[in-house]
């Protein structure tokens, strides 16, 4: 049960504005996508063959965006391991190619305590020339937010 | 085949056509489970949190690898000469999946002309029916251009 005086968040709940901090991820090595796409099954020659990369009209294989947008999950859990996220969305807005990395942030852009605990999260990757790469919003709750009366 | 042909795609795959040019396709419901293994796997290479106690929240993208989805989005794609680029995707959770656990999925397919998209949404329900996860996931087809055509 969480302590707290009914439909006051706690002092450490986050707030409208507060920030999680920048993580960063990769560099994704070519290797790392043909070991990406083994588990995950996305082997679309995209990104494990230069030639129909080149075809696609890019210099190189681009990460996979799955892989990229996998790295969300650790950053939120890294910032507070008591959220479960309930919805994730992004949209994938340029390439990052194999041998790059990317750095992930976040911000709280809503809070709210009651009805429910839940935050709304505003997410981006940036690659190297620190151009957006991804941008996501998520929304977060607290794991026992069914225990909070 | 040209690209994103739902009607022909659907005639493949022995499913009836729906009304409307771009009807989405859908498909009978898979069975799957949460392999101990293969979510251990995908955790290593995907950020590498957790030992394998946990379904990652992207982990159920990797069921459009399954044959009859991965076949459906390739009939869907127009075959060689054609790739799909992944676009957006969404994940909405109702409960967490769990390890060693069998779900079914429902997918349907839609496409879309101008532009060429396609459009996929996935439902991970419970043995029981209840309603675990929808996905969406949104691909670009992209025409590729040989070096002759340069």
């Amino acid at each position: 049960m969480i302590d707290a005086a009914p439909g006051a968040p706690p002092p450490d709940w986050p707030r409208a504005g507060d920030e999680i901090g920048a993580q960063n991820f990769g560099p994704f090595a070519q290797e790392a996508l043909a070991r990406y796409a083994a588990v995950s099954g996305d082997d679309n020659p995209l990104h494990l063959d230069p030639e129909a990369a080149k075809a696609a009209g890019l210099a190189g294989p681009p990460v996979h965006g799955m892989l990229m947008l996998s790295c969300f999950e650790p950053l939120i859990m890294g910032w507070r391991r008591d959220l479960f996220i309930s919805r994730l969305s992004a949209k994938f807005l340029r390439p990052v190619l194999a041998g790059d990395g990317i750095r992930v942030m976040g911000r709280v852009l809503r809070s709210a305590w009651v009805p429910k605990p839940e935050l709304i999260l505003r997410l981006t990757a940036r690659g190297r020339s620190d151009d957006l790469v991804i941008l996501a919003e998520a929304a977060v709750q607290h794991k026992n937010a069914n225990l909070i009366s | 085949m040209t690209a994103c042909d739902p009607a022909q795609a659907a005639a493949a795959s022995g499913l009836a056509p729906e009304p409307g040019e771009n009807a989405p396709v859908r498909l009978p419901a898979i069975e799957v489970r949460t392999e101990p293994g293969e979510v251990a796997g995908f955790l290593r290479e995907t950020g590498g949190i957790g030992t394998g106690d946990f379904v990652p929240l992207t982990f159920p993208f990797r069921w459009l690898a399954l044959p009859a989805i991965r076949g459906l989005i390739l009939q869907l794609t127009g075959g060689e000469g054609f790739l799909p680029v992944h676009e957006s995707q969404s994940f909405a959770y109702e409960r967490s999946l769990h390890i060693n656990t069998d779900y079914v999925l429902d997918v349907e397919i839609e496409a879309s002309e101008k532009p060429p998209r396609l459009i996929l949404k996935m439902v991970v329900s419970t043995a029981g029916g209840e309603i675990c996860a929808r996905l969406e996931t949104v691909l670009r087809i992209v025409r590729l251009v040989a070096e002759t055509d340069i």
